[in-house]
């Protein structure tokens, strides 16, 4: 094997380098849902140039995407489409619940508004504030691009891709705790 | 005297800019009979109450003044006539929002609001309705002022009055088969759990029942591998 040594050459895993393309080039389908989605724009916009980390191209169609940053409170109704809009993005894929009302229902402590959107959905990075300004969104961003440099991809695609699916959660109906009477309208109206 | 001094003119007008008029809207005039210079004429509308008592007598129920503003008690079984009236004869044309009361009483327990304005005279009313709970129809308005539409279906979702003759009624908020009113008085704040279910937690799951999964242990599916252990440092040629 003949190579000119005076050149130089690096030694590098796959693993290392597709983390490495992944995290740098996020593309964000933005789940705008209230006023953190004004913030998320100057995020994007050229003052804070999310280019710098690559995510500047925001995709609307969930399958160009890979990141999702939920901003906003989400509501009942609301919940089936993010999950919906969720499902359809290519894995792999990470979240980001921008803002109190994402992460934990924030002021909205009603029956209407998802306590939280990991309720039911996996998320990776939750940000506080209310919006939370453009920069902590980019270190949420930053964190994410951190969890991604840290993952198995191929390596682990390639010993145990196909025999292992994709592990089912344990606990798909969490019912009312135990030893409560179950409220139905019969209970609250027809008393 | 240069000799181009005879092209310059003194300027006499001065310009557009300065000439310019500023028209104020008009401040509503101080009423007579009130001491009270705020009091607006606008809410001071005894002429139509005075009319609603000659056309309808027995049905137009107390009329409450507080703050300067009349609030007229109708008759339920008479509303749409004179909902008619008002808008035909009277000229209160524009419907501007109808609301719903749980008062939490024992007899009429629920109050319907309706708000209406008179552009032309800029005169404005307010209209209520006592809704007992046994009995929970109103006569819609909304073929008289096609606005209340939606407003009326919003009464229904949060309080469940029903509005009859409305011509779409139909949950405005909730999902159509929620089966509850969250603006009544015993609706707990935080809603009923299993009432209102989550997504599924992964693709082609069950629907989530618990309105706090999250906090009582379910983790949703990721779509990749977290690594388990600190990564191998000196592994790591990158």
């Amino acid at each position: 094997m003949a190579f000119d040594l005076q050149e130089g050459y690096l030694t590098t895993r796959v693993d290392a380098v597709l983390n490495w393309a992944r995290s740098n080039s996020l593309m964000p389908m933005p789940m705008g849902l209230a006023c953190c989605a004004i913030e998320m724009m100057a995020f994007a916009g050229p003052k804070y140039d999310a280019a710098r980390f690559g995510s500047e191209a925001m995709r609307f169609s969930p399958r160009q995407a890979d990141l999702m940053i939920v901003a906003g409170w989400v509501s009942y109704k609301m919940a089936h489409a993010i999950r919906r809009v969720w499902d359809q993005m290519a894995d792999p894929k990470w979240c980001i619940a921008m803002g109190a009302c994402a992460s934990t229902g924030g002021m909205h402590r009603c029956y209407g508004v998802v306590q939280g959107c990991d309720n039911f959905l996996p998320v990776d990075v939750y940000i506080p504030g209310c919006p939370p300004r453009p920069e902590a969104v980019v270190h949420a961003l930053m964190d994410i691009q951190e969890k991604i440099r840290n993952e198995y991809s191929v390596v682990q695609d390639y010993e145990t891709g196909q025999r292992r699916p994709a592990p089912l959660t344990q606990n798909n109906n969490v019912l009312l705790p135990e030893g409560e009477q179950a409220i139905t309208p019969d209970v609250l109206y027809n008393q | 005297m240069r000799d181009d001094a005879k092209n310059i003119e003194t300027k006499t007008t001065p310009a557009a800019h300065e000439t310019l008029k500023f028209h104020f809207t008009p401040v509503d005039e101080p009423r007579p009979d009130q001491e009270n210079p705020h009091a607006k004429r606008t809410t001071h509308v005894p002429e139509v109450v005075e009319a609603l008592r000659e056309q309808f007598g027995e049905a137009i129920g107390d009329v409450v003044v507080y703050a300067g503003e009349h609030t007229v008690f109708v008759d339920k079984a008479q509303l749409r006539e004179i909902a008619r009236y008002l808008k035909d004869d009277l000229g209160f044309r524009y419907f501007v929002h109808c609301g719903g009361v749980d008062r939490f009483t024992d007899e009429d327990r629920f109050e319907v609001i309706y708000n209406l304005v008179n552009i032309e005279a800029r005169k404005r009313l307010r209209l209520r309705v006592r809704v007992d709970e046994d009995d929970l129809h109103v006569p819609s308005v909304a073929t008289v002022w096609r606005a209340a539409n939606w407003n009326e279906r919003e009464v229904y979702d949060m309080l469940g009055i029903v509005f009859d003759g409305h011509p779409d009624m139909r949950r405005m908020y909730m999902p159509e088969d929620f089966e509850y009113y969250p603006q009544r008085k015993e609706f707990p704040l935080l809603g009923i759990p299993g009432s209102l279910p989550l997504p599924a937690q992964s693709p082609g799951g069950d629907l989530t029942m618990d309105p706090f999964a999250a906090a009582h242990g379910s983790t949703p599916v990721k779509s990749y591998e977290e690594p388990t252990e600190e990564p191998d440092t000196d592994d790591d040629h990158a």
